[in-house]
């Protein structure tokens, strides 16, 4: 234990020397995030039940010069909730109330512990829904999904949280409570909350969060189709777009994550197709009937190989059960994997997915496909086996994919964040001047640099930079930015 | 080559792309307006006395439209209008219904002072449209952020830090926005009915599944007392939009009827406000909306009953009592047009987060160069 004694005493009357954990063993529970490479044991986790306890606890942390780190339910997979060295966690695990639904105002309050499902189980009673879904839903929480911007299958029509979320009460890394965002869409002045969204945990944690509740759809309609590949799959989608119809999901993947899909839910999906789509419409039952006959159109001209259509929720939440399985059923398939999360131009899907299998023959290790092809968010997989000492390999190989998405002009990061597994990269993406204001919103927030350091943005220290001389940016090559 | 224009102060900068636009900014001491059209010069807090105006509409055009994708990039001084004039070849458009657009108004500038129309019910704003930007800083620094992905959480997002900004923390010089299928077929429901009324039948709307686009109501044009208006506006396929109509007008009961979506012009006109009262943005709960819309003296109203969003006239003497009324309800407001002379507060009380926008103002532009006055009356320098 490093930490000041006074500051021990001051964090045990913040928040009750009950609602401390120091035991060394209970401690190693906080080590790591859904990213398992990175582990660091925190010098303290603390347990505050109330805002006001959390205020008081980061109040101790700014007085003493502490870093922190705001946790949820680990669930992330970019190390954003990694402890730091020398610094304490504090969880918001017991902030887990549902404060109020307002069906009259289609909103809800909530406290940041609750789960993202457990809104729109609140909520359902009163026909409506929280839109945002990420795969983990079940289990991730609001005020992490706050942090991270999630997003999730349904995010093509309806947007990520940060369309979903209209205030945020917000502790500062001064200890200071405030309210970004209001009751309604009107700003006063700069839009604070958004930038606090997707923050990472590095302005502040929040304590309270009122979201946006929408009605639920009248009609859902879902598909799963066969193709005799990956490009005419693609072009599916292309012609979808072109029809003018918003799906309310596009989702795809290839023979591997298929084949691990199918071997863990038996789902229904057909072993050794080359690519499947799901895709979902939902609205008013007469606009939403007349566009899936258009779908149905578009996939018959594409060479679909077999369509089926769910005939029932029962049948629907398979077809979601096979999708939703895949990123953890690949462990069936493989020893040990590592889910990368890129986003290119969905127009070069296809190139990207034929670079991506180019790259892996290359390194040896294989690589399973499962995308939001809606917005060409891909989660490729990357297979490996730790004991045949692939590791290094495979680590490589799923950076430099994260990376290529950058140079097809996409991002790093479509959903889960750049948190500590991304943050040298950076670099690739953004200029020296980009990732300098960057710093400047942070420093606003947070002048001492106590609030998830070390996290989104690289530092020296983190990525061993080095100066050199001048070489051009990647979007300076391919055109897209100019250096002035 | 960057104009400049002598005699009457300030001096006007017209750039024409980003690298004249930098050396305006590095070349100019003193305090900068920045501008775009002009169509919202009147908006927030006056601006005070500057050196120099930064007028950025010299900054205009296409830069890359890819329709597969539905993003479009553009330098920030083209007139959102024009924009979509050359999306609707491809069937695409920014879902932005902002009454000044019709007039002008640029990307950058839509942005800067968060504009949004009634479709602000299902698409959002600006800041729910743009998914990058370039921004120019006071000291000459250009920054992105975000990029040509809809789906992108890499890096802070600075487009929503200058969504709002009125032109104070840099000055916008790109833009890149998402784009949506234009809608094969649009139409409107009218009800004629007082505010009150129009919220119930708001609310048996949006209870139910009929989705509509925007959900407003509109007080006669000339003043409250003559009867107002529900509109209901729906976007559809032009095989499911008979239907879907049917159903809202069903819902609505006796009195409904289609109407031409040209009174969408009249909510327009209403939004811009006219004679000599002054205009304010109001945002509240929707549920507080028509209560506090009844309290105030206005003279016209359109009311988001979906959003809580509302713009009114009112009286130049009577603003800073509607300030108060409606941050009394947990509202905002900001004034949108003053009538000539009218020394009346822009804005209503500040956000309890206003530390923390002035750190924002001091890491940004720490020399306070970029339109002072603009959050008057708070204390931003």
């Amino acid at each position: 234990m490093s930490l000041d004694p006074r500051a021990h005493a001051a964090f045990a009357a913040a928040v009750g020397a009950e609602n401390i954990v120091d035991d060394p063993v209970r401690r190693r529970a906080y080590e790591c995030d859904g990213l398992t490479g990175y582990r660091v044991v925190p010098d303290m986790v603390l347990l505050p039940r109330t805002a006001e306890e959390v205020a008081a606890s980061v109040r101790v942390c700014h007085e003493h010069g502490i870093p922190f780190v705001a946790r949820g339910a680990g669930t992330g997979l970019s190390g954003g909730a990694l402890p730091v060295a020398d610094g304490v966690v504090i969880s918001l695990a017991r902030l887990k109330r549902v404060l109020e639904v307002d069906p009259e105002n289609r909103r809800a309050v909530v406290e940041p512990g609750v789960t993202n499902l457990e809104i729109t189980g609140a909520a359902a009673s009163h026909g409506l829904y929280y839109a945002p879904d990420p795969s983990s839903q079940q289990v991730c929480t609001i005020g992490g999904n706050v942090a991270e911007n999630s997003g999730g299958a349904h995010c093509l029509k309806y947007g990520f949280t940060t369309n979903h979320v209209l205030s945020v009460e917000v502790v500062l890394p001064d200890g200071t409570l405030v309210t970004l965002g209001g009751d309604s869409p009107e700003q006063q002045g700069p839009d604070l909350r958004g930038v606090f969204l997707g923050s990472e945990g590095t302005l502040g944690i929040t304590t309270k969060i009122v979201v946006r509740l929408l009605r639920t759809p009248e009609t859902v309609r879902t598909l799963l189709a066969d193709f005799p590949s990956v490009g005419e799959a693609g072009d599916v989608v292309s012609d979808i777009v072109a029809a003018g119809i918003v799906p309310a999901a596009v989702e795809m993947m290839d023979t591997l994550a298929i084949e691990a899909a199918e071997e863990a839910v038996h789902a229904g999906y057909t072993l050794g197709t080359p690519a499947a789509l799901v895709v979902e419409l939902d609205g008013p039952v007469e606009e939403c009937d007349d566009q899936f006959e258009q779908v149905k159109v578009i996939c018959d001209k594409h060479g679909c190989t077999r369509l089926h259509i769910a005939g029932s929720p029962e049948e629907r939440a398979a077809i979601w059960r096979g999708r939703k399985a895949a990123f953890a059923a690949v462990g069936r398939i493989s020893p040990d994997y590592f889910v990368q999360d890129g986003v290119v131009p969905r127009t070069r899907l296809a190139e990207v997915l034929g670079r991506i299998a180019d790259m892996g023959s290359e390194a040896g290790i294989r690589v399973a496909n499962v995308f939001h092809a809606g917005d060409g968010n891909l989660h490729p997989l990357v297979l490996y086996s730790a004991a045949a000492g692939e590791t290094e390999r495979a680590e490589k190989l799923s950076g430099q994919i994260a990376e290529l998405c950058v140079e097809l002009g996409g991002s790093l990061s479509g959903e889960h964040g750049i948190g500590t597994d991304k943050a040298c990269s950076m670099p690739k993406m953004f200029s020296e001047d980009d990732l300098a204001v960057m710093q400047r919103v942070r420093t606003a927030f947070d002048a001492d640099g106590i609030c998830n350091p070390g996290k989104v943005l690289p530092t020296p220290r983190l990525c061993g930079e080095r100066p050199g001389k001048y070489s051009p940016h990647p979007l300076e090559e391919s055109g897209v930015i100019e250096r002035l | 080559m960057t104009s400049t224009e002598h005699g009457a102060a300030p001096t006007t900068l017209r750039p024409e792309n980003l690298h004249e636009a930098r050396d305006a900014v590095l070349d100019t001491p003193g305090s900068l307006g920045i501008t775009g059209a002009g169509t919202a010069a009147d908006w927030a807090g006056r601006l005070r006395d500057v050196d120099a105006v930064l007028d950025l509409s010299g900054l205009h055009g296409i830069i890359a439209h890819n329709p597969g994708d539905m993003t479009v990039s553009v330098h920030a001084g083209t007139p959102l209008r024009d924009l979509q004039a050359e999306l609707a070849e491809h069937g695409q458009h920014v879902s932005l219904d902002a009454a000044r657009i019709a007039d002008g108004a640029t990307v950058g500038g839509l942005v800067a002072t968060a504009d949004a129309g009634p479709s602000a019910l299902v698409h959002g704003g600006m800041r729910d449209l743009v998914i990058g930007t370039t921004t120019l800083l006071a000291d000459g620094t250009v920054a992105r952020s975000g990029g040509h992905v809809i789906k992108n959480v890499a890096g802070y997002d600075l487009a929503k830090l200058m969504h709002g900004s009125y032109g104070t923390l840099g000055a916008l010089v790109e833009v890149v926005l998402r784009l949506h299928p234009t809608p094969k077929a649009t139409g409107t429901v009218a009800l004629a009915c007082p505010l009150a009324e129009a919220a119930g039948h708001a609310s048996r709307v949006l209870e139910s599944p009929l989705e509509p686009t925007a959900l407003e109501w509109i007080s006669g044009e000339r003043s409250t007392s003559e009867q107002g208006r529900l509109l209901v506006r729906i976007e559809s396929t032009e095989a499911a939009l008979p239907a879907r109509m049917e159903r809202v007008a069903a819902l609505l009961g006796a009195g409904a009827e289609t109407t031409s979506d040209d009174v969408w012009d009249v909510h327009v006109s209403l939004v811009r406000g006219s004679g000599d009262g002054a205009v304010l943005r109001i945002g509240a709960r929707p549920s507080r909306l028509p209560g506090l819309l009844a309290g105030l003296p206005c003279t016209t109203v359109t009311a988001g009953l979906g959003t809580g969003v509302a713009t009114v006239t009112v009286p130049g003497t009577a603003v800073a009592e509607a300030h108060e009324a409606v941050h009394a309800v947990g509202g905002t407001s900001v004034l949108r047009r003053r009538p000539a002379g009218l020394d009346a507060p822009a804005w209503g009380p500040p956000p309890s987060a206003l530390a923390v926008l002035n750190a924002v103002k001091a890491q940004f532009d720490p020399d306070g160069r970029f339109g002072p006055g603009r959050f008057d009356p708070w204390e931003i320098p």
